[in-house]
């Protein structure tokens, strides 16, 4: 795979403006990593870094399992 | 503080050591760096080879470690300086760093790490996930208390001389936080919209960013988030305080520092009546500033801010006496009257009819007077920003021709380079290195202007180069209309004798208190500085009711702390923390074109929602946390402080136990196996994270798209047992961590298949040998050889090069869909700079060496300095325990020792 190796830090900096694409984009449903990446024309592995700041603050949580992939619905959010 | 022991951190082995000497009876001072005890081990997901959960086992010693009556822990503190006495003993210097939260208040409720808007790598999920500026390290801390991240102040809001937080608003924009973000500004001043459109924005001008691409729009963030606002909040939504002081206040002017000060002396409960002397109140703001530029609906919107605290404004009222008002029940009064005057040319028929001061110009048009400069000529003499706003708000008055005329090169003009360009493109014509010499007129009126040319000589005393008329360059330059815009001046003749004023007619004060001779009268602003930016009459105003309200309250002025940021954060250290940097270019700024007569509308276009949060998401967050102030709003045990400051504390111990543990390998020094390139290449302490219950995800899952894995591949022996790197020992964890977590994911992933490629498994200890064949018998499959190479396939899976030595050496590939790098241990050489005046010896690993290993093991080459756990070499965690144990020994013994001798 041909992707730009971009530093950590600054994906992870970027999860504050990505939060409301990600929210705008699980209001139609429940979706796994790969499907919120190809909404928001994102690679995956930096959706990654921030469905998974996400759930570690209650902004979205895993539900089923399906071929290998969970997917992710939007939460009210911890203490909300 | 004296103790007998001093333990320099507090993982496994420091915790061990400082329990047995705490039981025997020893005070003990344990340091630790980070905000919890428990150093590596709490971060464990399972220990070897019993399977026992790490924080089972760590956090009852954390907890025993920093209850213990014998024992006091220092967090978040960092040991600088161990010196030996002459009396023996060791004088230590150890730096508390700040944790801007109150540890006696915080509960640990982790609201402040919720509503926190800075995200940063988190170093205790091996950078797996995000956590805040404001965190609590992890969930099973101790103390379970949170701390901020503050590297310093963000250089944006360090540059700003009123104390905005523009860090702070561009890290909530960002988030899409603008209500707050507003109301973070309004806790500075209340001309938001303003300064949004008409600031020279320092803060722009140490933007870090702008060492890269170009720095972010943060005046006209703040115009986005005062536009937002208004747009939704036509009336203010803040009231008067609560509770109303029985003291006065009269502030004597209405431009940014007495509104600013209005609102800061009524927020503290003062009655604040404004006293204006024009028509309309707003200062500067209202009468010099085009509208073009800072529309007056929103200077009228600025100015509700104050008002709604219940501040009264009074215009047409000219206060010749600031003291006299105490007769009329004022306890104190600011004096912010501004620069309303102007600097006379000095040339002869200055006051033919048809040449006018710029303010006078500016003023009769900002307040509504008709002034048609229709097909008329119009020069406007001066270089500076209110020459070139003269000249724009010319154009829009419909003249045919406006030329400013400048005595200086366009290299000296003191208006802004951007000003200088949109006047150009509105058809302002330049003429540099001329000046006027006289004002010709017939029956007093103008008609032209006698000229003369000027050439650049010396530079002058303040080093600009001083402009000479060349003789015999005189020319007539015809002109119906001249703006003299040579400086601003304030107007101050009525208080001479009531006040002490300057020489050039400034108000005197004390710089930090602002109090003039007067002691209840105070003054700031342009009146005090000169013409100066808004921002700094911002600056002013809000110092002058800081000061103003201890004057009231009858507190000391002098040496109080008023200013208690933090200082600049170093630019460079900001930009070396990424290796690299994507290009985000600047929002083009825009501009409405194609001016006509009369047209005062706003010239400058308002970013919209998504080119404000892409701005925003320019910021490098350079103080880490940005002083939004959302923590200290969200706290409920109002924990927060941001006046913390780091501590240095000395203490006295008679021994030394140095337990500062080990490094990991940094893969990123094997890239054959593409650690960091490749997102399924993981370490050992990344895969030990993700079965951790505290894991970062919610299951084991590959970190490039989030899929369960079904075939893990652990390569052993990374970056130890290798003389490429550097590091010939072997790691003595690497192959029992690896049978582990085998262990460990064959039970939370029946399914998987997990290999290992190893050269040889070390199951040296009590029950390795039986934990590895349990692996085997699972399923895990050993391959004996060495892999040489990973290359990345699409799908993110991984293809291993290795020499499959059981199979006659033949070079082999196998695809794995997760890759493990077994990583080893490294020495923490930072130990070795701790001591002053003796040196700890080093092995020729540069492990701390333990001289006599044999017979006394743990001591160093210090006498009273003893070593404990992996600081001295890689061991597992019994052995760490174990040799812990032995050092606590030792220093008990060498305290006995030297107590006897005395």
């Amino acid at each position: 795979m041909k992707e730009e190796v971009r530093d950590i830090r600054e994906i992870i900096r970027e999860e504050m403006l990505m939060r409301d694409k990600i929210l705008a984009v699980l209001r139609d449903g429940p979706k796994t990593v790969p499907e919120i990446a190809q909404a928001l024309g994102c690679p995956s592995h930096e959706v990654m870094y921030w469905v998974m700041g996400m759930r570690k603050y209650g902004h979205v949580a895993e539900t089923e399992e399906e071929d290998g992939y969970y997917k992710y619905r939007a939460v009210a959010g911890e203490g909300k | 503080m004296n103790y007998d022991v001093l333990v320099v951190g507090s993982g496994i082995g420091g915790m061990e050591s400082a329990l047995k000497l705490g039981d025997m009876g020893y005070k003990v001072l344990v340091v630790e760096k980070e905000p919890s005890v428990g150093g590596k081990m709490i971060l464990l997901s399972k220990v070897f080879p019993t399977l026992d959960c790490a924080s089972c086992i760590s956090t009852p010693k954390m907890a025993a470690t920093t209850h213990h009556p014998n024992i006091d822990v220092m967090i978040y503190s960092e040991v600088e300086r161990i010196k030996r006495g002459r009396d023996g003993r060791f004088q230590v210097r150890v730096r508390k760093k700040p944790t801007f939260v109150n540890q006696a208040l915080c509960t640990g409720c982790r609201q402040c790490e919720m509503t926190c808007n800075v995200a940063v790598p988190d170093q205790y999920n091996a950078d797996m996930v995000a956590r805040r500026a404001a965190y609590i390290a992890f969930p099973q801390a101790v103390p379970k208390k949170a701390v901020i991240e503050r590297e310093g102040t963000s250089p944006c809001s360090f540059a700003c001389p009123a104390g905005i937080k523009a860090h702070g608003y561009v890290a909530l924009v960002r988030a899409g936080k603008y209500q707050e973000a507003f109301n973070l500004i309004l806790e500075t001043t209340p001309v938001i919209g303003s300064l949004g459109r008409a600031c020279y924005a320092p803060c722009e001008g140490e933007c870090t960013r702008g060492d890269l691409e170009g720095p972010l729009p943060i005046r006209k963030l703040k115009r986005f988030v005062a536009d937002t606002y208004y747009r939704e909040h036509a009336e203010p939504e803040h009231k008067p305080a609560g509770e109303v002081k029985d003291k006065k206040v009269a502030v004597v002017g209405s431009g940014p520092a007495g509104l600013t000060a209005a609102m800061h002396l009524a927020r503290r409960g003062y009655r604040v009546k404004i006293f204006e002397a024009e028509s309309r109140p707003g200062g500067m703001l209202r009468l010099a500033i085009p509208s073009y530029r800072l529309p007056k609906d929103v200077v009228d919107r600025d100015i509700k801010n104050v008002t709604a605290l219940g501040v009264e404004i009074e215009t047409g009222v000219r206060v010749e006496d600031p003291a006299g008002l105490k007769e009329q029940g004022f306890d104190a009064v600011f004096v912010a009257t501004g620069t309303p005057g102007t600097r006379k040319l000095r040339v002869e028929g200055e006051d033919l009819d048809g040449v006018m001061t710029s303010l006078d110009f500016l003023r009769r048009v900002n307040l509504g007077e008709k002034i048609s400069l229709e097909g008329k000529t119009v020069v406007v003499a001066g270089g500076g920003n209110v020459a070139v706003d003269s000249a724009r708000v010319a154009v829009r008055l419909g003249a045919r021709r406006v030329i400013v005329q400048y005595r200086r090169s366009r290299a000296e003009m003191p208006a802004h380079d951007w000003e200088i360009k949109g006047a150009e493109k509105e058809g302002v014509e330049f003429q540099y290195l001329s000046a006027p010499q006289k004002f010709i007129g017939e029956n007093g009126k103008l008609t032209g202007i006698e000229c003369i040319k000027m050439e650049l000589g010396p530079p002058d005393a303040g080093g600009r180069r001083k402009p000479v008329a060349v003789k015999g360059s005189e020319y007539r330059l015809p002109a119906d209309f001249v703006i003299t815009a040579v400086g601003l001046a304030p107007a101050t003749e009525q208080l001479a004798g009531r006040l002490e004023l300057n020489q050039n007619g400034t108000i005197s004060v004390n710089p930090e208190t602002l109090q003039t001779s007067v002691p209840f009268v105070f003054a700031g602003g342009d009146v005090v500085t000169g013409p100066s930016m808004i921002v700094n009459a911002v600056a002013q105003g809000r110092r002058a009711a800081f000061f103003i309200d201890r004057y009231l309250r009858g507190e000391e002025l002098e040496g109080t702390g008023y200013d208690y940021r933090m200082p600049a954060v170093d630019k460079q250290k900001v930009t070396g923390r990424q290796r690299s940097y994507r290009t985000l270019a600047p929002v083009p700024g825009r501009e409405v074109t194609g001016v006509r007569a009369g047209d005062f509308t706003e010239i400058e276009l308002p970013l919209t929602v998504e080119e404000a949060r892409y701005s925003a998401g320019r910021c490098l967050d350079c103080g880490v946390c940005s002083e939004c102030r959302q923590c200290v709003a969200a706290c409920p045990a109002g924990a927060i402080d941001m006046t913390m400051r780091a501590e240095e504390v000395d203490v006295e111990a008679s021994s030394v136990i140095v337990s500062t543990g080990f490094k990991l390998f940094d893969a990123n020094l094997k890239p054959q196996y593409g650690y960091g390139k490749y997102k399924n290449v993981i370490t050992g302490m990344q895969m030990d994270r993700l079965l951790a219950p505290t894991r970062p995800y919610n299951t084991v899952l590959r970190p490039h798209d989030g899929k369960v894995p079904d075939n893990i591949a652990f390569i052993l022996c990374t970056g130890s047992r290798d003389c490429t790197v550097d590091n010939p020992l072997c790691s003595r964890v690497c192959c029992m961590y690896s049978v582990k977590q085998n262990q460990l994911i064959m039970g939370a992933l029946p399914l998987a298949d997990v290999t290992v490629y190893y050269i040889d498994i070390r199951a040296f200890s009590k029950g390795y040998e039986e934990f590895y064949q349990q692996a085997s018998a699972m399923g895990a499959n050993f391959i004996k050889g060495r892999v040489a190479r990973i290359e990345e396939k699409e799908d993110g899976n991984l293809v291993l090069h290795y020499e499959d030595i059981d199979n006659g050496g033949k070079l082999s590939r196998a695809e794995h869909d997760l890759v493990v790098l077994s990583v080893g241990l490294l020495p923490n050489t930072g130990v070795f700079n701790l001591f002053d005046g003796d040196k700890l010896e080093a092995d020729e690993f540069l492990y701390v060496k333990e001289v006599n290993e044999d017979v006394n093991p743990g001591q160093t080459s210090i006498d009273g300095v003893f070593v404990a756990g992996t600081a001295s070499g890689a061991k597992d965690i019994p052995d760490s325990i174990l040799h812990a144990g032995a050092a606590a020994a030792q220093a008990a013994a060498y305290v006995e020792r030297i107590r006897m001798s005395k």
